[in-house]
């Protein structure tokens, strides 16, 4: 099962992602980790997000690229965070795909789907403060919007979060209600 | 009138394609997209008026980052907002488009 978890910054999406994936029946869990910690924000940012996972059994995998090298020891549930950071490291850092970013990431996304039960994949939704940007950042935005939507296509499920409070706009919210 | 709505680089007018049964080239013929930047030209109303007579209306929502530090830019923005308001108003259906999927928010889709 995947499904694509969509939402603005501070929207509770990390939150939602995590409760989904604990409530997956896969007995282990991955978190795939794409933030590059460059500077005390990042790593703040970070040890923010690393003590919200910690307790919930998840297993930090750092991938900021190539997530098509990536290899996992076993079929469990994924949770990768987040695209959006994934699409910055291929698209500008000077070891990632550059321009074949888009190509690079689905590869990666459609291998990770093969090596495991779940996936559940956040990505951001920063569309909708017009298109008056400078330099590269439309271009970033295309590749994000086009990955978004190819995902999209690809996921069973497909939410936005808004306040934390998730919102289906493809297939239904998965895990949560199987055990009552 | 049907009335697309939906973030930048959403897949809006691929919509707009599959509901016409058109090509992306013919798109022009039936529909009119980007109206959020002829807001701030004339009044909304008349401008909604004028766009309520083609079959397909697209606009990009623009007003969900902070709030403009230029003058111009902060009445366009107020203009294509209360212009997607009109538009939605006149629409028998309004649809966003988000990552590339339909959500329906008034009226229904064509079969």
């Amino acid at each position: 099962m995947f499904t694509l978890i969509v939402g603005g910054a501070a929207s509770g999406k990390s939150e939602y992602a995590e409760r989904l994936a604990v409530a997956a029946p896969a007995a282990r869990r991955f978190y795939i980790a794409t933030m590059q910690p460059w500077g005390e924000e990042t790593r703040q940012r970070i040890a923010r997000h690393r003590a919200m996972r910690a307790g919930k059994g998840f297993e930090t995998v750092e991938c900021p690229l190539n997530l098509a090298g990536l290899q996992l020891p076993e079929k469990g549930t994924v949770l990768l965070e987040c695209l959006s950071n994934l699409a910055a490291n291929e698209r500008y850092d000077p070891a990632g795909a550059g321009e074949d970013a888009f190509c690079s990431i689905l590869d990666g996304v459609d291998k990770l789907l093969s090596q495991c039960s779940d996936l559940i994949l956040v990505s951001n939704e920063v569309f909708s403060g017009g298109s008056e940007y400078e330099g590269d950042t439309l271009e970033y935005l295309r590749l994000l919007a086009r990955l978004n939507r190819e995902l999209a296509a690809w996921a069973d499920n497909v939410c936005e979060v808004q306040c934390g409070i998730a919102r289906y706009y493809k297939g239904k919210e998965p895990y949560l209600h199987d055990r009552a | 009138m049907i009335f697309i709505t939906g973030p930048l680089f959403a897949g809006k007018r691929d919509f707009a394609c599959r509901i016409l049964g058109c090509k992306a080239e013919e798109l022009a013929r039936h529909a009119v997209w980007d109206v959020q930047e002829l807001a701030g030209q004339q009044t909304p109303e008349e401008l909604a008026e004028q766009l309520a007579a083609w079959p397909v209306v697209i606009a990009t929502e623009v007003g969900g980052g902070v709030v403009p530090v230029d003058a111009k830019q902060r009445a366009d923005r107020e203009a294509a907002g209360r212009l997607a308001c009109l538009l939605a108003q006149r629409a028998d259906t309004v649809v966003r488009v988000f990552c590339g999927l339909p959500i329906l928010l008034k009226g229904e889709l064509p079969e």
